[in-house]
């Protein structure tokens, strides 16, 4: 597909594209009345109030509040000393559901988790995401009883669970299984959204992943009469383990 | 085109539609009341919302090249669109280059702006809808009839009569059936699909970021599984940071739906990196004008651009909660379609007359997270049409008649006498019922006030003679005002226990006037 005429044919569109900008900005700044702005202005109302802020919960209320929200939202969640008992905890409910077709990340934290030599010596079948190797990841997603993820953030005042994407960390994982599990050490639990957000803005665009997903239960739809379904077309049962 | 009014009808006149939509905007509303409290400091939230979003409009030519540039920097290729066709003859081209059979969509106002999922059929591109409300109404052939909940309009037996044709089977009218077929069903549709095409809620300059807000999971499937995505953004969603975002964030699921967040929220930054095993290989950003300029530098209008599409102005519309959003007959419905519309399409003598469809009760500016006063542009709006000629004959004409009528004392006069004669003929027990002419509207749920039988003016003289006498001279008064010194004298008399509470002191008896007016009084007091 990536071919010498349609390589040129996204140039010849990107030189449009480019033109047509300087015309946008022009019209922008036209209307507005003024010169183009070219540097950036000073924006005094960045984020939330500055009350807000301020706003940062023990760790108890953090996990209180999280538990809260996300079991409201219609998520499970479940608090577990150590890994131990998080595998343990996997591994009772792929038998209890049945799970046959496991994936999950290639996260350090899930190796040492040890989940995968339980969950085939009681017969299902582990796959382990990673980019670098080949294979068709998606369609292992898309199998999947189970998918378990690290998150690499929660926050509590929200209930959600946050996971950024890498070639070791699809985002299919957390969006194509039946049912999803994440990994929640509490240290990694935030009070607010911007405790996380902001971190984005510090890392700026280079340090970016493709996807960050922020997840508040599990999929959900009112559409129809506004009666509620759950499992409409991501995961329909969401397991939130706070280890620690 | 027909009217709103005849729109409206059709409206009024489908029992389920008013009750569903009663229904859903009533528990919308007070979902997002409750959200609202719950958070608290709301007016200040909603400030700040407003004073990001007048920021980034003000500098719109900073930020959104801003975010073009990085967008490209991030590997995302940038298309600019001045109108819908353009817009949709790119989406066209990129189908036609990648010789795509078919295009999974999740939710987007933009799109329905362009109608490009006919374009895409007419070419010969599979267009499915994969929000279960989109999908519903894709199947029936019909419009999004609220900005949250498209399918509001249809109850769930139409719903499984749809989906069971799709089915090639009987499917019953359960809720969990229905969505599982749907989530069958699209979930090959997302495996298959050469292009997910998105809407994109807020782009953040800074990082060239476009962000996704959903409950239900397709709009992250369309910007996973396809190779190629495109995204629909209009040129005005940008805010600056991801710090911004936490505003938004606060503000926008609250409003919409009461939730503290969507279940999905998804910061996309460029195509799938190199090494990454799922993601769009290539990721198309179109940016659109078609009409938001002319927005810009009106001071009358600007603020429109304000708008995160919350839909809490129509669940706050006691007007929309009547009609429904498909009587606004443009792609935006209730208070911010009235002004939208009209606005975005500048042909004014075929939009505006849904600028009358208001009672300008600003509950919408109330419901506003970024507090754009809608009510206020509605009557900018209906200024412009009249201005431009657009207005209603009969109106104008009634307009300068009532003009000459009242500059005039005499002619006044000599009208009023006419109308108290002409009345005869239509006052039945001192109203008039009749449903005709310009009462039409208005007598239909009420009845109007006839003319009084003597003028207040012609009884003037009578009352100003009343008025200028001192009390005592005037019959009325002289017997009032022994009224009042009497029951002044009792409640004197009632005091001596001194327990100073107005509302007991009517319990003593005096002669019947004094005991009445005190008793009053009491009962005033009482409440």
């Amino acid at each position: 597909m990536m071919d010498n005429e349609y390589y040129e044919w996204l140039k010849t569109k990107e030189a449009e594209a480019r033109q047509k900008q300087e015309q946008f900005m022009d019209r922008i700044a036209g209307k507005l009345k003024r010169p183009r702005q070219r540097e950036a202005p000073a924006h005094p109302f960045r984020g939330a109030p500055a009350y807000w802020r301020e706003l940062d919960w023990s760790l108890e209320e953090r996990l209180a509040r999280f538990e809260e929200n996300f079991t409201a939202a219609g998520g499970h969640v479940v608090r577990l000393a150590n890994f131990e008992a998080a595998k343990a905890y996997i591994a009772a409910m792929a038998q209890t559901l049945g799970a046959r077709y496991i994936l999950r990340q290639d996260d350090p934290l899930l190796a040492e988790l040890g989940v995968d030599e339980v969950l085939t010596a009681e017969g299902a079948r582990v796959s382990v995401w990673n980019g670098h190797r080949s294979e068709a990841w998606i369609t292992r997603a898309a199998e999947a009883d189970f998918g378990i993820v690290a998150a690499d953030y929660a926050v509590a005042y929200t209930g959600s669970l946050v996971v950024r994407s890498a070639p070791e960390k699809g985002r299919s994982v957390s969006l194509l299984p039946t049912a999803l599990f994440a990994i929640v050490p509490v240290d990694r639990l935030k009070t607010r959204l911007g405790e996380v957000l902001e971190t984005f803005d510090k890392a700026g665009r280079e340090a970016l992943p493709a996807g960050i997903h922020f997840i508040s239960g599990p999929s959900r739809s009112a559409d129809i009469e506004n009666d509620l379904t759950i499992g409409v077309h991501g995961p329909g049962v969401v397991f939130a383990l706070l280890v620690g | 085109m027909s009217s709103v009014k005849e729109r409206a009808d059709l409206a009024l006149n489908n029992d389920f539609l008013r009750k569903a939509v009663r229904f859903t905007t009533e528990r919308l509303r007070d979902g997002k009341r409750k959200a609202a409290d719950d958070h608290g400091n709301w007016e200040e939230w909603r400030e700040r919302g407003r004073q990001i979003r007048l920021h980034t409009i003000a500098h719109l030519d900073y930020y959104l090249h801003r975010f073009a540039e990085q967008a490209r920097a991030n590997g995302a290729h940038v298309h600019f669109a001045s109108t819908g066709e353009e817009a949709v003859r790119i989406a066209l081209e990129i189908a036609a280059r990648k010789q795509a059979r078919s295009v999974v969509k999740s939710k987007s106002m933009v799109s329905e702006e362009l109608h490009v999922n006919r374009a895409l059929e007419e070419a010969g591109v599979e267009t499915v809808e994969t929000d279960l409300g989109e999908y519903i109404i894709q199947l029936a052939g019909e419009a999004p009839s609220h900005i949250i909940i498209p399918a509001i309009h249809k109850n769930r037996y139409q719903i499984a009569e749809l989906l069971s044709r799709e089915a090639g089977e009987e499917l019953p009218p359960e809720t969990s059936v229905l969505a599982g077929f749907v989530r069958r069903k699209l979930r090959a549709k997302f495996l298959e699909a050469d292009i997910g095409m998105t809407g994109c809620n807020f782009a953040i300059a800074e990082t060239g970021s476009i962000v996704l807000f959903e409950n239900e999971g397709n709009a992250r499937m369309v910007s996973t599984v396809p190779k190629t995505q495109i995204t629909f953004m209009g040129m005005e969603r940008i805010i600056p940071s991801w710090s911004d975002l936490e505003v938004m964030a606060t503000l926008l699921p609250r409003s919409a739906t009461g939730q503290k967040l969507t279940v999905y929220m998804s910061g996309i930054t460029g195509p799938r990196r190199s090494a990454d095993g799922d993601g769009p290989e290539e990721m198309h950003i179109i940016i659109l004008d078609n009409g938001r300029s002319e927005q810009l530098g009106d001071p009358e209008f600007q603020e429109l651009l304000n708008c995160i599409r919350c839909g809490a102005c129509l669940n706050a519309c006691p007007v929309y909660r009547h009609i429904g959003g498909h009587a606004y007959g443009g792609t935006y419905s209730g208070p911010i379609g009235a002004v939208l519309t009209p606005a975005l399409n500048k042909n004014v003598a075929e939009w505006d007359d849904i600028a009358s469809a208001s009672s300008l009760c600003g509950a919408c500016y109330e419901a506003c997270p970024v507090k754009i006063p809608l009510h206020d542009m509605l009557v900018y709006l209906r200024r412009r049409k009249v201005e431009q000629g657009y207005g209603n004959k009969l109106e104008t004409a009634g307009m300068k008649g009532f003009a000459a009528v009242t500059a005039n004392s005499k002619r006044f006069h000599q009208v009023l006498k006419a109308g108290r004669v002409l009345q005869r003929l239509v006052v039945r027990n001192g109203e008039i019922p009749a449903q005709i002419g310009p009462l039409k509207g208005w007598n239909r749920y009420r009845v109007a006030p006839s003319l009084a039988n003597q003028p207040f003016r012609e009884r003037w003289d009578s009352l100003q003679h009343e008025l200028r006498a001192s009390v005592e001279q005037t019959g009325t008064g002289a017997v009032a005002q022994e009224r009042m010194r009497e029951a002044l004298l009792q409640r004197a008399a009632a005091r001596p226990e001194g327990n100073g509470v107005p509302g007991r002191t009517h319990e003593v008896s005096g002669d019947q006037d004094g005991n009445a007016t005190v008793r009053k009084e009491g009962q005033t007091y009482d409440g």
